[in-house]
């Protein structure tokens, strides 16, 4: 059964999400909207419960209970391929590029494009490479040949490459999990301009962190998780910035 | 003066090992001209048609098998248990042949039954997760076990006419055998060998499997994230090396008409020998058919060069030891250049 709205739809509704892995409880009952065109910011320590949120919504796990609205619809999310096909593209921390692969092949990975003549099907990397080198230089990353391979990038670089696929495959959510823990300062800022980009071009974005300085400036609004239970979602201004640090660590209750 | 010259000579050096990172089969290739350099020096009989057909025909057998092993571990995981398909295959095509079942019937089944033994490794992989290496340990036993089983733990020989089913699968190759004199021992398993090492290059770096191949052996869960179904990739690669290895088997069949109870045991080791050799990286994501092809024709140059310089039979083993330490080494070596 479908909810009532008031107006538009959120793109996500999650409803009392709750996950236990064995006897450990990761989620008690959470909920998490993300509007359209919003950056939202998910936040908590380590262990807060973060990545298990998201990877529920991903499809990389089930929720022990809970329901999952996606642009007002109830969805079951089973599978990271089923989530992508809605529109949610992901960008993993550690796990968002395959090195030994070209920047192509990944760019492309698990959407390939191919040329047919009958049941016989071939890469059509001559498309696929030309397509890859036109998003690296719209996000601004110079690299010899798209045919280099991903471990020869920078940590800042693969970011791009990463949003830079998702911008490219018409996702309608972008998640991004510590997309920036482990960039310089530069590269963070650069992270962060695309993220605003991203929302420019009307998706919405979340952004996972524990570390509300790397987004207090471009998130539009906070959630923030601790011990698996939701402390609270705080729009833009409601708090200070150091006023959610203290939330996220629990120096201050709410 | 002296400094530039050693500067410009460093980075030459430099830059020509960076393009040999970019090879994985770089290592293969060289160490197989020096060791072929080497033979063909060393004794007159090496580089002689004769010499030259038996490596390939030898090598081919154990290439098919190669392949369908190098596939597996680009996707990260081993099979042990192909030299105990490798028998399987063989009885059951020789004791079907021997029970008067049509030969064509009797090859198909053959090759079912090796389907099905690499879908049972890929089954057991996908859902029990744990380690190829100790699952195909278990089923090269149990395997094994088959084939002992199924003949009585004795030979198995075609004891009918010959079969132009024997000519289609390994026929010897007279045409060309007979350009030579005295005539040489090429057969049709070669040809078998390099179409399958071709098809499967071809799948491997220009299909989407082949990319998904590459992705579950680098990087499962990134891979898995992107939607690719890294666990039908895997089901796939586990039957199709059964699959390559049980073929192997009955071509090698068609030529020997007689299968032991020991065939095909040491070849497991011998193919990732070869993948290894080959700059197949043990962990996944890396490698290529040719430089596995180059790895196990390398290892077959090596026995029949030892053998013709009259070294004892068991110090192949000691020599096929030293080159994959060796080929290892050279390709880490190159690896921490390629970053």
């Amino acid at each position: 059964m479908d909810l009532k709205w008031n107006g538009e739809p959120p793109v996500v509704h999650m409803e009392g999400i709750t996950k236990r892995f064995g006897s450990i409880l990761a989620l008690d009952n959470v909920d998490f909207t993300v509007e359209r065109n919003q950056v939202m910011a998910l936040l908590g320590d380590n262990g807060a419960g973060k990545s298990t949120l998201i990877k529920i919504l991903t499809g990389v796990h089930k929720p022990t209970s809970g329901r999952i609205f996606f642009e007002g619809k109830e969805v079951n999310i089973e599978s990271p391929k089923q989530a992508r096909d809605l529109g949610i593209e992901t960008v993993y921390q550690d796990l968002a590029l395959v090195d030994l692969m070209s920047i192509t092949r990944n760019f492309f990975l698990g959407r390939e494009l191919v040329k047919h003549i009958g049941p016989l099907h071939w890469l059509d990397m001559h498309r696929m490479d030309a397509a890859t080198r036109e998003v690296l230089t719209d996000i601004g990353i110079t690299v010899r040949s798209p045919r280099e391979r991903v471990g020869k990038l920078s940590g800042g670089e693969r970011q791009s490459v990463a949003i830079g696929r998702a911008m490219y495959f018409g996702a309608k959510l972008l998640i991004l999990d510590e997309p920036t823990s482990a960039l310089s300062v530069a590269e963070t800022r650069r992270v962060l301009d695309h993220i605003l980009e991203v929302k420019e071009k009307g998706l919405s974005v979340i952004f996972i962190t524990h570390n509300v300085y790397h987004v207090y400036e471009v998130a539009d609004a906070y959630t923030i998780l601790r011990h698996g239970k939701k402390v609270g979602t705080y729009q833009r201004g409601e708090l200070g910035v150091n006023d959610i640090a203290a939330l996220i660590t629990g120096e201050r209750e709410k | 003066m002296a400094a530039e010259i050693a500067r410009a000579r460093s980075s030459a050096f430099h830059r020509v090992r960076q393009r040999l990172a970019e090879y994985p089969e770089a290592v293969a290739f060289i160490s197989f001209l020096l060791i072929f350099v080497f033979f063909s020096l060393a004794n007159e009989n090496f580089l002689t048609p004769i010499s030259i057909s038996n490596i390939l025909t030898f090598g081919s057998i154990t290439g098919i098998v190669v392949v369908g092993v190098a596939m597996l571990m680009i996707s990260g995981e081993f099979d042990l248990s192909v030299g105990s398909t490798f028998a399987v295959a063989s009885y059951v095509f020789a004791l079907t042949l021997n029970a008067g079942v049509p030969p064509v019937l009797s090859l198909l089944l053959a090759l079912l039954v090796s389907l099905l033994l690499g879908a049972v490794n890929g089954l057991i992989v996908v859902y029990t997760r744990i380690p190829s290496f100790i699952a195909t340990l278990g089923t090269m036993l149990a395997y094994r076990g088959i084939a002992r089983a199924i003949g009585h733990g004795k030979f198995a020989t075609y004891k009918g006419e010959h079969l132009f089913l024997f000519d289609v699968l390994n026929g010897s190759l007279d045409w060309l055998n007979h350009l030579f004199t005295p005539p040489a021992i090429f057969r049709l398993s070669i040809v078998w060998f390099f179409l399958i090492a071709l098809g499967m290059t071809y799948v491997l770096l220009r299909t989407r499997y082949g990319n998904w191949v590459f992705a579950t052996g680098g990087n499962r869960l990134g891979a898995y994230a992107q939607g690719v179904p890294v666990h039908k990739v895997l089901l796939v690669n586990f039957m199709l090396t059964g699959f390559l290895a049980g073929l192997a088997g009955v071509i090698q069949f068609a030529h020997r008409t007689s299968v032991d109870p020991l065939r095909g045991a040491g070849m497991e080791l011998i193919a990732v020998a070869a993948c290894v050799i080959g700059g197949v990286l043990l962990t996944g994501g890396y490698g290529t058919i040719l430089g596995a092809v180059i790895g196990i024709l390398t290892i077959q140059m090596l026995d029949q060069g030892l053998v013709l310089m009259q070294v004892p039979i068991q110090v192949f083993q000691a020599f096929v030891g030293l080159l994959i330490i060796t080929a290892v080494v050279s390709n880490r070596y190159l690896a921490r250049f390629a970053e």
